[in-house]
């Protein structure tokens, strides 16, 4: 299995500055908070996942599709339940507590979605350069991107693990939910030993190719705002002042729901 | 240029002491050094010897960025490394370690390279030249935009030397750079060490444990407990046989055939010059003491019990389509030593993952003891076929070496009483009696992995298979870990072995099957196969110096020991 999220594709959103790309990451969160209709919501679904189109993503999500079914059917059932609205549907359940947890569901499928896009068109260095040029230091800008690293390599770590106790008999199917959790400390204490181990070597490695050895830096990876950058940004923050507008205009909400 | 027409030394360690902060012993004691600009230096000893920690002194990561106490001084091209920072010396000495998984973390190749340039504000131009530069050195042209994950083991530690290189070093230091690979990636990391020493602007050190391949080097320092207790050049130190001996590195084979002959001064040291001097001196080989060995070999194989495991026209496919195996057939009967050999991606491994169970075949079956594995499930074949991983730190979680060994057999609900036995039976066999109550942690890499070796024995299964149980480990620990195993096929267990290592499987298995691209293209004793070096190096693969030797002289031989006994007259 691949552990890394880049996709090394050549489209207009992957040339785009990352600065671009972190305003528009924050735009995406922001935008399906604006409406509360599932309607309005769904919009804002279809119009992401067309941006990840045009930037050739969406094949990652067949990684996550399994988190995001099951958000969105936890979500909804938890609202159903415990919301309460005006029009009875079936049972304890009404109308407006179903379409509030659909909503729910949605905003928060669309920041995973968006996310996935981000990271799916945005190389690590590229993370670092941006969160550089908007004025936070190397240091930390290196540590956020080495985090972003970190996760998949433990992943195929856990992998190795899991395959090596499996063949002393550790069964991690079987039991009730507290048994199962203390049947995962045969993996998670050799995956927090290997990280540590490595992490070690890690920062020797840094240290030796010379990292911190001045105040500055120059990078390989050459960034620049275009005019495409200054267009998709006009363009978002257009899109994102009509959605406020139209929301203060009375536009999406949810009529009679309460919790 | 010095001044008396030598050259100046690049390199001058002076009584140089380090004791890591909490340790009770020094790593280092009153080292003395002198390397010149342009020499390739090899530096030999077993594990603990402050190999490494000579390394990390020479490019100022000591004293700056561990803690603990330092003596004597270690100049740079006259600098003090106590005098400035890191950043001066990490420049002017690049070093890769042994773990090419961990020092890599960029995106793509290219970008992995250029890190070192970009933390010296190289300007870009400059930069996209190292880098052309850097990745021309070591091969790897044309793989610019590749993730370093879907590298191969070889190409990650080139890419490693790359990434070191690009900063224009006077000074490479490897610290066990071919040590987790297999032998084609070690081939190519050999090929990037000899193209850097016919650059006299590049001085390399090297940490290296296998002897056969620091015939190359131009001196040769072994490190024992701290201390050096040989500098020489190359030739001279592989010629002192005893030496090497004493400080738990093994000695190039040829040359301890000679030795133990008794034939003095002059050893020769390759097998070429071994052949040549076997003739000067007028020595011959009895082919009925070869017959002797020939029908040992044949009475072993009669001496094997049932067949336990038995593989039918397996084939394997991985999710994502790329076959890994094709119609592999193999049976392996009870009380058999088979060695597995192939290279990394041969399949060998995805080979002996199906007979515990990890791994389900595609086609064709894979029967243990009579009984189809996927009819047995994981759990259950646990209690048959153990399997000791490569990496022990992927299994070791207790806080004691007895729960630890205990997991198999309590995970299996066997009385208290049961399990202590199972236990120090089971640390009896690997030499760690009484030592139940440590903390695995604290233990040794050797130790460690006689605890995984343990833990799997405490189940007692049948068949025991070992990926790679010498990787890491020094000659001393080697040997120890596979006396080990030889012992237990002595009492009746049945083992398989995954390794690269082939004097391993030279001195301690009997059979041995080469994987090459999903088949098994050679079978037969070890003899046998070892005797087929053509076939051997398009799987490539070399045998032993000694097997190589004997080849020549036509009496496939698999020790020094075996040789000595068909050698006579001079």
């Amino acid at each position: 299995m691949d552990p890394s999220l880049y996709l090394d594709r050549n489209t207009w959103v992957h040339r785009l500055d990352p600065r671009t790309k972190m305003f528009l990451l924050i735009g995406m969160f922001v935008l399906p908070f604006v409406f509360l209709d599932p309607l309005y919501v769904l919009a804002v679904l279809v119009l992401v996942l067309f941006f990840g189109y045009l930037a050739k993503a969406l094949t990652n999500l067949r990684r996550i599709w399994f988190i995001l079914v099951t958000i969105a059917i936890l979500t909804v059932i938890l609202w159903s339940i415990f919301g309460s609205g005006q029009t009875p549907l079936f049972l304890f359940v009404e109308l407006e507590a179903l379409l509030y947890g659909i909503s729910i569901a949605l905003r928060i499928d669309i920041t995973v979605i968006a996310g996935m896009i981000f990271l799916s068109t945005t190389r690590n260095e590229e993370v670092a350069i941006g969160l550089v040029r908007l004025g936070i230091p190397y240091r930390f800008a290196f540590a956020v991107s080495t985090a972003l690293r970190l996760v998949p390599t433990i992943v195929a770590t856990g992998f190795a693990i899991s395959e090596a106790q499996r063949s002393r008999g550790l069964d991690l199917e079987s039991g009730n939910i507290i048994q199962r959790i203390r049947k995962h400390v045969p993996l998670l204490v050799p995956v927090f030993v290997s990280t540590i181990r490595s992490t070690n070597v890690f920062s020797m490695a840094l240290e030796s190719k010379g990292f911190g050895a001045g105040s500055k830096r120059t990078f390989f990876l050459k960034t620049a705002m275009g005019w495409r950058d200054v267009l998709v940004l006009v363009a978002f923050a257009a899109l994102l002042a009509g959605a406020i507008t139209l929301s203060l205009a009375g536009y999406g909400e949810l009529e009679g729901f309460s919790r | 240029m010095g001044v008396n027409g030598e050259r100046e030394p690049i390199v001058q360690v002076s009584g140089l002491g380090y004791r890591y902060r909490g340790q009770k012993e020094a790593a280092l004691r009153g080292v003395d050094l002198e390397v010149g600009e342009g020499e390739f230096v090899v530096v030999m000893g077993p594990s603990g010897a402050g190999k490494s920690t000579l390394c990390v002194s020479l490019n100022g990561l000591i004293p700056h960025f561990f803690r603990g106490r330092m003596e004597g001084e270690v100049k740079i091209r006259g600098h003090s490394t106590r005098d400035s920072k890191v950043g001066e010396f990490t420049r002017e000495v690049g070093l890769v370690f042994q773990d090419f998984e961990a020092q890599l973390f960029s995106t793509n190749v290219e970008l992995e390279v250029a890190f070192g340039p970009e933390n010296f504000q190289v300007e870009h131009e400059e930069m996209v030249r190292c880098v052309r530069n850097a990745l021309e050195w070591v091969r790897l042209e044309g793989f610019e935009g590749r993730q370093p994950a879907t590298l191969s083991g070889g190409q990650k530690q080139r890419l490693a030397i790359a990434s070191v290189l690009a900063m224009e070093p006077r000074i490479l230091c490897l610290d066990e750079p071919t040590t987790d690979l297999d032998p084609t990636g070690k081939l190519g990391v050999f090929e990037v060490a000899e193209k850097l020493r016919d650059r006299d602007d590049v001085t390399l050190v090297v940490v290296e444990h296998e002897t056969e391949e620091t015939l190359d080097a131009d001196r040769i320092v072994v490190l024992k407990d701290g201390v050096v207790v040989r500098d020489g050049s190359a030739r001279e130190v592989l010629r002192d046989v005893e030496l090497l001996e004493g400080a738990g590195v093994m000695p190039l084979q040829v040359a301890r055939f000679f030795y133990e002959l008794g034939l003095g001064e002059q050893l020769p040291l390759t097998p070429e010059e071994g052949i040549e001097e076997f003739r000067r001196r007028g020595l011959e080989v009895s082919l009925e003491r070869h017959e002797e060995l020939v029908e040992a070999d044949r009475e072993r194989e009669e001496s094997y019990g049932e067949p336990i495991i038995q593989v039918e026209g397996l084939t394997y496919r991985y999710p994502n389509g790329v076959v890994a195996l094709q119609g592999v057939d193999l049976t392996v009967r009870q009380g058999e030593f088979l060695a597995v050999l192939g290279q990394n991606g041969s399949g060998k491994t995805t080979l002996v993952k199906h007979f515990n169970g990890l791994l389900k075949p595609t086609e064709g079956v894979v029967k243990i003891g009579g009984v189809e594995t996927v009819k047995q499930g994981i759990r259950r074949l646990g209690q048959r076929v153990g399997y000791v991983f490569q990496n022990p730190d992927h299994q070791i979680f207790s806080d004691t070496v007895f729960d630890e060994v205990a997991f198999g057999p309590k995970i299996r609900e066997m009385e208290e009483n049961e399990i202590e036995n199972r236990v120090s039976e089971a640390l009896a066999a690997v030499g760690l009696e009484g030592r139940g109550g440590e903390d695995p942690f604290t233990l040794t890499k050797g130790e460690r992995q006689r605890v995984a070796v343990a833990s799997v024995l405490a189940v007692r299964p049948e068949v025991l298979i070992l990926d790679e149980p010498t990787t890491g480990l020094d000659y001393a620990e080697q040997k120890r870990m596979m006396e080990l195993v030889e012992r237990l096929n002595e009492e009746g267990s049945t083992i398989i072995v995954v390794t690269h290592t082939m004097w391993v499987v030279a001195e301690y298995a009997h059979r041995s099957v080469v994987v090459r691209d999903g088949q098994v293209t050679l079978r037969g004793t070890v003899r046998e196969v070892f005797a087929e070096e053509e076939e051997l190096r398009d799987a490539s693969l070399r045998p032993p110096h000694i097997v190589s030797f004997s080849n020549s002289l036509e009496v496939p031989v698999l020790s020094v020991e075996e040789m000595l006994r068909v050698t006579e007259g001079g």
